[in-house]
């Protein structure tokens, strides 16, 4: 069980950081969050079944559509939070609710309630861990969350783009002034966000199941991460997600797993009372 | 950008004509009922009691600047407080509804305190939070009947429901009229949103007035709540506690305009008839979430200010209309 | 005396903006700051209207220890401020914002409407009343943080900045408008980067360098020590002269 919450909370993390990386750069809280990693499973479950193949040589590929799907989008986001609007905060979070509603709608319109599933060559198969038993996926899925954050993280330290955006989180403003283009660096954080996002995806579809409805779940554990983390700052957000894995393990095994999101939000509820920029205080 | 209307508007013909419209509206809204059918008057009331709540919703959200993403909680605390009251007390419909209200607007001071100190996003997302929580906190209480929820003793009188909720939702819009648009109480919320610090350095005790308002905009939804299950006599925690609640509360009054007295009452109207008329015509759909999710967006793209701030540009005057015209077509 | 600061401390993480600041204001006087770019003016303005909390430190008013007190009870003690950046409530109207401050002290809107009139009249920006704020320019937005500031009926008035950006008449009848408000027996203390402006209008002046206070006198005084001219008039005051 406790196995179990962490191999989870990885793939969470990747969420989380992009989520939180647009938090800071563009000052918009995403409520589509969840609607990307749903339609990321659809995209991942459709081309299996018109193509064939293993879902996980699609990652990449859907990687890339995500990107370019951000990317499109970005402009009308840009729009509806820049400096011109006299409430941007709302006008962000109206906006990205407006688009989960729309994307979830459209889901349940094209494929109702019916629950999906993809398989991989790794469902059903697991690995024996000295006394433990791993089900390959979920450890594929952890072994893919790590991965990937290890390649974010690298880009985020050691380029200098990845710098920049990094700043630009922290302190929007003075990126701004010290001549960051910050119209420029949302757009490929944001599109780099959708990308990693959708790829989740299809690794979530795998693990649990895919449903129009899905986007609710996976909104809720990264608003959870990044809140814990602190929203803006990134290293916060593996922390957040390992806590998040202890938690649900922790509140599944001596509590009751029907309690397990009240735990959830109980939480995030008292963190942001009590300590807002996240329990490592680096928020911004 | 159009001149919001100001508080300190004269008395002038304008004005008069608006009394008139208003009296107008208020004689259909009496009579409505006898022309309608059943299902017709049903539809009425919903529109009704979404007006109700929308404008609940734009007195911390639209007047404040305090973006609730939980209201939906003071709903469902007042349709289960109506629900315990009756059916474990014994107690009258009329004290349930009552208790519901006072019950909802405590805990709106109660979460309030240390909630609204926190701005923007982090507010939203708290009482997001907190609304998500107190649904699942309902699906597990036994009072509550868990997730299976609970079943009121039945009372089969259409007319009955929709004029109580006129009621209520007229007394929510004749508070907001007095309270925000005619008194100093509205005009320190409106310095609160525009300015929080500057508000203070002039001498407004923001913690308390905020604390008033989130309170005034939980109490109505408790009272709504309360009528709600009585009404539809079995409630469960999707249905009264649900996130579609809070979402339609500020999709309404974001689309009918925030920060103002009508505003969320159009945007109730449009959403809400929008909704039933599609699902008159194609039945039981999610095509209506397609909509109303693009309708936001291009709301918030290209009409921020909502369909009051459309009409209030005088578009549709046919004067002003044809002067646009003439500017924008030479010939 | 009706301000007194004892050691006022306030540090933005390593950053100390203000540092063991002593100050003193009579009754009745003018008293000037000046201090180059973030010598601490505004934080020191925060500290004192409860803005900001300081880290230690003592702040009197009037008798009364104000160190702790949220803001909106140090401004009904009567301590009005402006902003160095106007924030005005915008989408409300020039009067409406005015009409804010009022209800300090009424609970009428007509009380309130009429005091407002007349301060606007004040600062001469009563032609302007029913504009939307975001419809007026920098010069009047400036007079409106007066003008807001004024209808608390304060004892003592802090302004940050108020003439910066201004034309040369324009600061001339502002001069003109704050002497009369201390004629009426407003304490005032200005944070003013023009020191024509500063000598011309105070009784004592304090400078600021390095977040803390390096001189207290009468402007006469100030512009012939040694360490000021050193610290801060140096550049300015003599590259214009
Ligand atoms: N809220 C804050 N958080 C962090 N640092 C701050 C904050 N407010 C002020 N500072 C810093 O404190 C220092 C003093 O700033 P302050 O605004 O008091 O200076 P000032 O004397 O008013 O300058 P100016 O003449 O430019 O108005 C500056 O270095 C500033 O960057
Ligand atoms: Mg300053």
């Amino acid at each position: 069980m406790l196995i179990d919450g962490l191999l989870i909370g990885g793939l969470i993390i990747v969420v989380g950081i992009g989520f939180s990386l647009c938090f800071g750069v563009m000052h918009i809280v995403d409520f589509a969050v969840g609607e990307w990693v749903m339609l990321g499973a659809y995209t991942g479950f459709i081309l299996v079944r018109y193509f064939g193949h293993d879902p996980m040589i699609y990652l990449p590929l859907v990687f890339l559509i995500f990107c370019a799907l951000g990317w499109a989008i970005y402009p009308l986001i840009y729009r509806a939070v820049s400096g011109k609007r006299h409430n941007p905060v709302l006008m962000g979070l109206v906006f990205t609710f407006g688009l989960s509603i729309l994307a979830k709608g459209g889901a349940l319109s094209v494929w109702g309630y019916h629950i999906q599933s993809i398989t991989t060559w790794l469902s059903g198969k697991s690995l024996a861990l000295g006394p433990l038993t791993i089900p390959a996926l979920r450890f594929s899925g952890f072994l893919f969350g790590i991965l990937i954050t290890l390649l974010l993280m690298l880009f985020l330290y050691k380029t200098r783009l990845g710098i920049t955006i990094r700043a630009t989180a922290q302190d929007r403003e003075m990126a701004n002034l010290l001549g960051t283009d910050v119209r420029k660096v949302g757009a490929l954080v944001y599109s780099l966000y959708a990308g990693v996002t959708g790829m989740s995806g299809i690794l979530i579809g795998a693990l649990f199941s895919i449903h129009a409805a899905m986007g609710v779940k996976y909104c809720t554990l990264a608003f959870f991460v990044v809140v814990l983390a602190g929203m803006g700052y990134v290293p916060g957000v593996i922390i957040a997600g390992l806590i998040l894995g202890l938690l649900q393990s922790f509140v599944g095994v001596y509590i009751g797993g029907r309690y397990n999101l009240v735990a959830l939000f109980m939480v995030m509820y008292g963190v942001l009372l009590i300590t807002p920029k996240g329990i490592l205080r680096r928020g911004i | 950008m159009p001149l919001k209307n100001g508080h300190t508007q004269p008395h002038t013909s304008a004005s008069s004509w608006r009394w008139a419209l208003l009296g107008l509206a208020l004689l259909i809204a009496f009579l409505l009922p006898w022309p309608l059918s059943p299902l017709w008057i049903r539809i009425a009331t919903e529109v009704i009691m979404w007006a109700g709540l929308a404008q609940s919703w734009n007195i911390i959200g639209g007047y404040t600047g305090y973006l609730s993403f939980g209201h939906g909680a003071f709903f469902g605390v007042g349709a289960y407080m109506t629900g315990i009251v009756m059916l474990h007390l014994g107690w009258p419909f009329a004290l349930g509804i009552l208790i519901s209200g006072i019950a909802a607007a405590l805990m709106a001071v109660i979460i309030g305190y240390p909630t609204l100190r926190l701005r923007g996003a982090y507010f939203a997302i708290a009482t997001w939070a907190f609304g998500e929580m107190i649904r699942q906190i309902a699906t597990i209480l036994e009072i509550t009947g868990g997730a299976f929820g609970m079943q009121l003793p039945a009372y089969l009188n259409l007319p009955f429901f929709y004029y109580l909720f006129l009621l209520v939702t007229g007394l929510t819009y004749l508070t907001t009229y007095l309270l925000l648009e005619r008194s100093p109480f509205g005009y320190k919320l409106l310095a609160i949103r525009e300015h929080e610090e500057a508000a203070e350095m002039v001498g407004v005790d923001t913690v308390i007035i905020k604390i008033k308002a989130f309170a005034l905009s939980a109490f109505f939804p408790g009272v709504l709540g309360g009528i709600y299950a009585y009404w539809v006599t079995y409630i469960h925690p999707d249905s009264v506690l649900g996130a579609q609640l809070t979402d339609f509360m500020v999709v309404m009054a974001f689309l009918g305009g925030i920060g103002s007295l009508w505003g969320p009452f159009l945007g109730a109207v449009v959403v809400q008839l929008v909704n039933r008329v599609l699902w008159l015509v194609w039945g039981e759909g999610t095509f209506y979430l397609v909509i109303i999710g693009a309708a936001i967006c291009a709301v918030v793209l290209f009409i921020p200010s909502g369909i009051i701030g459309l009409l209030q540009s005088r578009i549709f005057l046919p004067g002003t209309a044809w002067k646009e015209i003439r500017k924008k077509v030479k010939w | 005396m009706l301000l007194q600061s004892h050691d006022l401390t306030k540090s933005f993480g390593g950053l100390v903006a203000v540092n063991q600041l002593s100050l003193k204001v009579e009754k009745g006087t003018i008293l000037g700051i000046i201090g180059p770019n973030g010598s601490g003016k505004t934080t020191f303005f925060n500290l004192i209207t409860g803005m900001l909390p300081s880290d230690s430190g003592k702040v009197i008013f009037n008798g009364q220890e104000i160190t702790k007190l949220r803001p909106h009870r140090i401004a009904r003690l009567g301590v009005g401020r402006t902003f160095q950046i106007p924030a005005p409530f915008s989408k409300m109207t020039v009067l409406e914002n005015v009409m804010v401050s009022a209800f300090l002290h009424t609970s009428s809107m007509k009380t309130a409407k009429k005091k407002a009139e007349e301060v606007l009249k004040k600062v001469d920006l009563d032609e302007k009343a029913d504009f939307q704020v975001l419809n007026v320019t920098l010069e009047d937005r400036k007079r409106l943080e007066l003008a807001r500031a004024l209808a608390i009926e304060p004892i003592l008035l802090l302004l940050d900045e108020v003439m910066s950006g201004l034309t040369p008449v324009e600061v001339k009848s502002a001069i003109n408008l704050i002497k009369q408000m201390h004629r009426q027996g407003l304490t005032i203390i200005v944070v003013e980067h023009v020191m024509d402006v500063i000598l011309s209008l105070c009784d004592r002046v304090a400078v600021l360098d390095y977040r803390r206070k390096i001189a207290e006198d009468t402007p006469q005084k100030i512009v012939n020590h040694p360490e000021v001219i050193r610290a801060y008039l140096g550049e300015r005051y003599r590259a214009r002269g």
